[in-house]
């Protein structure tokens, strides 16, 4: 870490947690039910057990979670589960709401 | 001793038996379908077919198990989408979980996940069977399932094969994942959650209760408050019930309302009732003796709002039993009106209801078999603590207490999520409830300590949230994130997606406290925590 230096608050974060010693603690920290502890860099929660360490806005990154299967429990994995999830959403972040619910509901 | 070992090595001995005549031999319409849609996949083996043979579940587990044969594998039932109602998805959910389900005891401790309970850190499990099992879902999601060795295996080649960052994402890249997964994981599990088990074997055997009848039943509804009801229960057919349910509100509004359940695995109960017109879901659990419901009501579509429920059963030959009191709790020197619920409240000897001598009775306003309306007042000189009423032969303990003033408020949940939702898209809304339970210091005046007397649910108290951190108030997150209904404590996040008027068009996701202040004090409040969120895209029924 002493060769890299933290140019963005996230990062500096991280380096004034890794400097007080309290990233372990943090980390082990658990998640409600529902959402994932892992927290790289989360989807609820981050790991400073707060939002704003999340990809901001969530749809600017959605495919970088989705393609590589980051957070199959939240968001379909295009990697094997769902690989046509987006078709109808080139852009998550103007057509994220093209994109659907992948578990399904009963229907009449 | 000898004699209750025998008896469980014969019934795990013979169990595997009983699901191969059944999947072999049973009419259901569930056991039909299986044997004409599954095998394609799943060959006969002495156990009945494989895979399929060797794990017990839930019936929400065997439901995502079905899904993911239509999801991954492309399962038609029949020829049908599964997806729509009468494809037969019900019936093999319904065999499954009768024949290969749970005993009740293999559900203790875990049926939070089956009621939808989700506002809660599971603490029970340890830390290297969270890191490696339950980081992505729930640990009771593992727990809610039997295998043997063999099959917990395949489960971890599943995992791999199909969700392969669980080795390089966070808690995988750091140690060897496979190794311990296979290792320690896989012993573990078949040790704690084995496909063969004497509870499941007794259970397999043992006589069903019977829940048809009449039940009485109180709880604490969102937005309305406690109430007492008694719910009719009328058997359509085996485990098929229809439901009637009528009550009141402690403000006397009416409940009036209708349903239905089915029962599987001769205990575990799945129903849907409306209380008006608030339509809830019933996740409840038959005791063995088929006398005492015990569960989760919660509103259909919003899972988070909901209440915890006990319902007893009335039989003509009852004996005076008692079941809850609200409020439940009265200050010195206060007179107000209880409702006490239980069963055979009119008969005889329910006539002396009995109260402590520093509770005065001014008026008996109602008295019917399951409920007396009581005005009450404390009198100024009663010592504080809980209180016992008895009303004949029958003992409610400990549910009521006298207290001398609110000294802290505890917000349940302690950590509650919310997640943004609609604005056009395909996911909801999901609001999250809390409430203040309320707590008298005692005679010390030392907060805990023995002598604390719990007052259950405080009403009286004002709601809003604040931010959690100098982040959440930088990035406005009170303003952006939602609203919280200060009369009810029932937060309602805002809407899904990028908002421009947010630093870099951020999501409406916030760091927030939720603070209940007391009203006839607002010096007294109690701090709880709201991390408002992201949507799931995946949602099945075990988190």
């Amino acid at each position: 870490m002493k060769h890299l230096k933290a140019i963005n608050s996230k990062a500096h974060k991280v380096n004034e947690a890794l400097k007080n010693d309290d990233l372990d603690e943090v980390m082990a920290m658990q998640s409600p039910v529902g959402c994932t502890a892992t927290t790289d860099p989360g989807w609820e929660v981050d790991m400073f057990g707060s939002v704003s360490g999340l990809c901001q806005p969530m749809e600017a990154d959605l495919y970088g979670c989705s393609d590589p299967c980051w957070w199959p429990a939240q968001v379909p994995d295009m990697m094997n589960t769902y690989p046509d999830w987006s078709k109808n959403a080139d852009s998550a972040t103007k057509d994220w709401r093209n994109l659907e619910s992948v578990y399904p509901e009963e229907k009449e | 001793m000898l004699k209750k070992t025998l008896f469980g090595i014969l019934l795990i001995l013979t169990t595997p038996l009983l699901f191969a005549e059944s999947l072999d031999k049973d009419d259901s319409a569930g056991a039909k379908l299986i044997r004409a849609n599954c095998l394609g996949c799943h060959v006969p083996t002495d156990k009945g077919l494989s895979r399929i043979s060797e794990q017990r579940k839930t019936p929400e587990g065997w439901e995502m198990t079905i899904n993911r044969m239509r999801l991954m594998h492309g399962l038609k039932i029949n020829k049908g989408d599964l997806a729509i109602k009468g494809s037969g998805l019900h019936e093999i959910v319904k065999y499954l979980a009768d024949n290969q389900g749970l005993a009740p005891s293999e559900t203790h401790g875990v049926r939070y996940l089956l009621e939808q309970d989700l506002n809660q850190i599971e603490t029970q499990f340890d830390d290297e069977f969270t890191t490696m099992c339950a980081r992505c879902h729930s640990g009771a999601r593992v727990a809610l399932q039997r295998r043997d060795a063999k099959e917990w295996n395949y489960l971890i080649d599943f995992h791999l094969g199909q969700f392969p960052s669980t080795e390089y994402s966070l808690f995988g890249r750091d140690r060897n994942w496979l190794d311990i997964a296979r290792n320690k994981m896989v012993p573990l599990l078949a040790k704690k959650y084995p496909f063969t088990s004497e509870d499941w074997s007794a259970w397999v055997v043992a006589q069903k209760p019977e829940l048809e009848g009449k039940w009485i039943l109180s709880g604490h509804m969102p937005g309305k408050g406690f109430f007492s009801a008694t719910m009719k229960v009328t058997q359509n057919k085996k485990d098929y019930y229809s439901l009637s349910i009528e009550g009141n509100y402690a403000t006397g509004e009416a409940i009036k309302g209708a349903g239905s359940s089915v029962v599987y695995t001769g205990y575990d109960w799945r129903g849907n009732i409306n209380f008006g017109d608030i339509s809830l879901r019933q996740t409840l659990a038959a005791s063995a003796d088929g006398q005492t419901l015990t569960g989760r009501f919660y509103q259909k579509g919003q899972e988070l709002v909901g209440m915890k429920i006990t319902a007893i059963k009335d039989t003509a030959n009852t004996n005076t039993r008692l079941l809850s009191v609200f409020p439940s709790h009265i200050k010195k020197g206060q007179t107000t009106t209880l409702t006490i619920t239980g069963l055979g409240l009119n008969s005889a000897s329910a006539n002396s209801l009995s109260l402590p001598a520093s509770i005065m009775v001014n008026k008996v306003i109602s008295q019917s078999a399951n409920r007396i309306v009581v005005n009450v007042t404390a009198k100024d000189n009663a010592p504080i603590g809980y209180v016992d009423i008895q009303i004949g032969g029958a003992i409610l303990t400990k549910q009521l207490a006298i207290y001398k003033q609110v000294n802290a408020l505890e917000v349940v949940p302690s950590y509650g999520v919310s997640r943004v939702g609609d604005n056009g898209g395909s996911t909801p809304k999901t609001n999250t409830l809390f409430r203040a339970v309320g707590f008298d210091y005692g005679k010390d005046g030392i907060a805990n300590t023995a002598d604390d007397i719990n007052l259950g649910y405080i009403e009286a108290v004002t709601w809003a949230v604040v931010p959690r951190d100098e982040i959440a108030k930088k990035d406005k997150d009170v303003q952006f994130a939602g609203q919280m209904n200060s009369n009810t404590g029932l937060f309602s996040p805002a809407a899904a997606g990028p908002n421009p008027e947010r630093y870099r068009s951020t999501n409406n996701a916030g760091n927030l406290n939720v603070v209940a202040k007391l009203n006839e004090n607002d010096e007294i409040s109690g701090i709880g925590r709201l991390l408002v969120t992201l949507q799931r895209w995946n949602n099945p029924p075990l988190k």
